[in-house]
């Protein structure tokens, strides 16, 4: 550990309360708040001395509802916007430190944004996944194994690779636009909102492909969205805001745990987990908090004393 | 971006705001006309007099009048340097010879008066029409003021709906670049360094997407205008209605004794020989 | 008489080879007046082709076959004239998923007005219908402000009131909620709802959320350009895997129960909602301690 790190490090331990704090952590909010169109008549806090960790390799996932300043919190993460005040650490350090080298934190943490497939441009499907490997300056040999690699997780079958990405079909220009991220290789990915308009199934086959890819690199994913069931099922770590601020974050567990303050801020939490809610006022009780129907099946075949493993 | 306000309209309580968009465009152009009509001394300091009424009777502050005039300095210093150096008064004392440069005292008043005219058509232009008028307002008014011209197959109607689509959209397209930019630099895309034709080449990632989706945007919205049964503007009414008041027609008259005024004066001017006369 | 009648109707769109490609294949299907229909199927089962048929907004009709019938307007006949189809497009409504893309003039009550503008509506009856509008959406105090301004929700609501002073007797909504967010869904939804409850206006929605079809008085299951399934959402849902097989999801409080039928549990439906779920599972757990 560097010196400067770790007198960053005493700094924040020493004056701010982190929220779900971690050994490590891969990226860190230190007090951090950004103001919208300081000075002018539209003036708004988006987000509110948040201090926050990320736990490394966990695939964390971040929900509110629109104007929490969830989508503020991952243009931070990657330096697309500078904070108003405070700190945004990347493995202990400023990612602000030397601002003319914020592209280099950029390839660092990997932001796919909303609607990601708006932004694609290029002639074929590989070119455009292609060009942020490029932007690094890679050799081409290197690029062109990123793209296969990257286009093998998000599932884009090889003969799409030459097409203009413009005659894909919607989910697939999603996928183009994800592995355009993932091959660059980011410590970090952070996607908002990825599978916002997909039908069940697209919706399914992005957030598969996303813990695949988490759990086969080891690379920390964020992700942002509304949708609590998709959240409960694949995230680790899960992170509520609220009013500019973090309300609650922990494992799933936790979060779930608390499923009534998610309710009283307005959050639809997984239909399941209202259901059970309202059978534990029935009197039935449950070993834990459920929020996949997979859980909830078993903790409910116990409950009534039914088989394992019956007919699905 | 946020925040973003589209032309200049500044919204107030005024008569300027309160009189019929109609009238407003027919009042621009008649100061215009006015501003042309000037010849001499009197009647440029009337017309500087008439733009400081304009200013005060929208109650749009000074320091957002100014910053539009601000804008054109360049071309205002231009041609009064113009002026003063290429004027030349024949059997006149120059007021200064320096080597190949002459300035006459009528170079001067002349500049002057070149200064006046223009921030007057400023200032009238844009208290008239841009700053106390919405654009929507705007649009409607020259649609009516042009409806006649729909008998000779001139397309007015469609020539308005454009200019509403347009400012239907160009806030969404403002807010659209600014993401696809952010993007695009999420993949490393740099649009602040290197040299013009690269800063130029770095662009095309954020064009070709805007254009894509212009072109999307293009094609869900007329499908959309069909669903509501556009079929052009025949036999469309409208929901706003405009009316004439006592106060657009007094505002006419003004401007009517404002020029008329100006007339007199440069008669008067041509006959006593009085300052200046251009 | 039904107010949409749909008989033996194919569709195809040309490619760029020249190549047809089917969308709709041989649909037959009826819709009454007041009914609330939720059309399900994943991207590209035709749904989309469907309710652009039906407003006559499809690029080309040289693969059309079949008949639609709206209130006495034949939309498929060679001889349909242009007032037919403006009556058609008079009769049904149509909200799209793009907030932004519908939206036409810069001021909120402007753009409820292009509607019957359109129609040629004159005032003060004009006034009347965006007013009118304005406050069954319950947007009326922003009447006056910019579209882009508005949250997503707030301009899919603007949306419908554009339609709804035109006073259709049916309107579709074509995915109107995939671009929003929890809260603006809910508006679009509860907005729609009372429209097919106190305004009696028939309503077809066009959705990919399962939650929004537990809700409606019928549902139609589009795979592959064909009906798959038809009926109330008791019914469809009781065909988990037919519906899984067509890229859709069951609720997850639906698929829950009927995972614990298949299991042995005796549980007595419906189980369309949460609260529906609850009912049948407490007693369920009533009967099980009782005894």
């Amino acid at each position: 550990m560097s010196k400067k790190k770790k007198q960053i490090e005493a700094e924040a331990m020493a004056s701010v309360e982190i929220i779900h704090p971690a050994e490590n952590p891969k990226l860190r909010l230190l007090n951090v708040s950004y103001v919208y169109s300081k000075g002018t008549p539209f003036e708004m806090k988006a987000l509110d001395s948040v201090s926050l960790d990320i736990h490394p390799g966990k695939l964390t996932g971040i929900i509110g509802h629109t104007g929490s300043g969830k989508s503020t919190m991952v243009q931070l993460f990657n330096g697309l916007t500078t904070p108003t005040s405070g700190k945004v650490l990347l493995d202990g350090e400023d990612i602000w430190a030397k601002p003319k080298e914020i592209g280099k934190i950029r390839f660092r943490v990997g932001l796919v944004m909303q609607y990601p497939e708006y932004q694609l441009f290029e002639e074929t499907v590989s070119e455009d996944i292609a060009f942020g490997p490029k932007n690094m300056g890679l050799p081409r040999e290197e690029v062109l194994e990123r793209v296969a690699e990257s286009a093998r997780f998000v599932g884009l079958p090889p003969d799409i690779m030459d097409m203009s990405p413009f005659d894909l079909s919607g989910g697939q220009k999603r996928r183009v636009a994800i592995a355009g991220i993932m091959a660059m290789r980011p410590e970090v990915l952070v996607l908002d909102e990825p599978a916002a308009g997909l039908d069940p199934q697209g919706r399914r086959a992005i957030f598969s492909g996303i813990k695949q890819y988490n759990r086969q690199t080891g690379c920390t994913v964020i992700i942002v969205s509304h949708s609590m069931e998709d959240m409960a099922e694949f995230c680790d770590d899960v992170v509520v805001m609220a009013h500019s601020k973090v309300l609650m974050a922990g494992s799933r567990d936790e979060i779930f745990a608390h499923a009534d303050k998610l309710e009283a801020v307005g959050l639809d939490i997984p239909q399941i987990t209202r259901l059970a809610l309202m059978l534990v006022k029935e009197g039935l009780t449950f070993p834990e908090s459920l929020y996949t129907v997979n859980y909830a099946a078993a903790a409910f075949k116990d409950a009534f004393g039914l088989k394992e493993g019956g007919d699905v | 971006m946020k925040g973003f306000a589209l032309g200049q309209y500044y919204p107030a309580d005024s008569v300027m705001h309160r009189l019929d968009p109609r009238m407003k465009v027919i009042m621009a152009v008649a100061y215009i006309v006015a501003s042309f009509l000037c010849k001499n001394f009197y009647t440029f300091v009337l017309l500087l007099l008439s733009a400081v009424f304009l200013v005060l009777a929208s109650r749009i502050p000074l320091k957002i009048v100014f910053r539009s005039i601000r804008a054109l300095i360049f071309i205002m210093a231009f041609t009064a340097v113009l002026n003063i150096f290429w004027f030349v008064e024949k059997d006149a004392e120059p007021l200064l010879q320096w080597r190949f440069i002459t300035i006459y005292t009528g170079g001067l008043y002349n500049a002057l008066f070149i200064l006046i005219r223009i921030v007057a058509m400023v200032i009238g232009t844009s208290i008239f029409l841009t700053y106390t008028t919405s654009p929507i307002a705007l649009t409607d008014a020259i649609e009516r003021l042009l409806h006649p011209l729909a008998k000779i197959k001139v397309p007015v109607h469609e020539f308005a709906m454009m200019m509403t689509i347009a400012l239907r959209f160009i806030p969404t397209i403002v807010e659209e670049t600014d993401k696809i930019m952010s993007a695009q630099k999420a993949r490393g895309a740099d649009f602040t360094t290197g040299s013009l034709m690269k800063r130029a080449k770095a662009l095309i990632p954020v064009i070709i997407p805007l254009f894509a989706s212009a072109f999307r945007r293009a094609g869900e919205l007329a499908t959309a205008m069909e669903c509501r049964c556009y079929h052009g503007g025949e036999g469309k009414t409208k929901l706003r209605i405009l009316k004439y008041h006592v106060r657009d027609f007094l505002a006419l008259f003004c401007i009517l004794l404002f020029i008329a005024g100006i007339v007199v004066i440069n008669i008067l001017g041509a006959k006593f020989g009085w300052l200046y006369t251009m | 008489m039904p107010l949409i009648d749909i008989k033996h109707l194919s569709y195809a769109y040309r490619e760029e080879n020249g190549e047809p490609v089917p969308v709709l294949k041989d649909i037959s299907l009826s819709i009454e007046k007041g009914e609330y229909v939720v059309i399900l199927g994943h991207n590209g089962s035709g749904k989309s082709t469907l309710a652009k048929l039906l407003n006559m907004v499809v690029d080309d009709y040289e693969f059309a076959e079949g008949e639609i019938n709206v209130e006495g307007i034949n939309v498929l006949s060679e001889d349909i004239t242009e007032e037919d189809v403006l009556n058609l497009r008079k009769t049904v409504g149509m909200v799209f998923q793009n907030p932004d893309n519908q939206l036409v003039a810069t001021i909120v009550e402007e753009d409820v007005a292009f509607g019957p503008e359109n129609l040629g509506i004159p005032n003060p009856e004009l006034r009347e219908r965006v007013d009118n509008a304005l406050a069954t959406v319950g947007m009326t105090e922003y009447a006056h402000h910019e579209p882009h301004r508005l949250s997503g929700g707030q301009k899919q609501r603007v949306a419908i009131a554009g339609i709804i002073a035109m006073m259709p007797r049916v309107m579709i909504f074509d995915e109107s909620t995939a671009m929003l967010d929890p809260i603006g869904r809910r508006e679009v939804i509860d907005t729609l709802e009372m429209l097919n409850r106190e305004k009696g206006i028939t309503v077809l929605s066009i959705t990919h959320y399962m939650d929004e079809a537990a809700r409606a008085d019928r549902v139609i299951v589009l795979d592959d350009g064909k009906v798959l399934l038809d009926g109330t959402p008791a019914e469809v849902f009781s065909h988990g895997d037919m519906l899984r097989a067509a890229g859709l999801e069951l609720p997850q409080c639906t698929a829950l129960c009927y995972e614990l039928m298949a299991a042995g549990l005796e549980l007595k439906g419906p189980f369309n909602t949460p609260e529906q779920c609850a009912k049948a599972l407490a007693k369920a757990w009533r009967e099980k301690e009782g005894c």
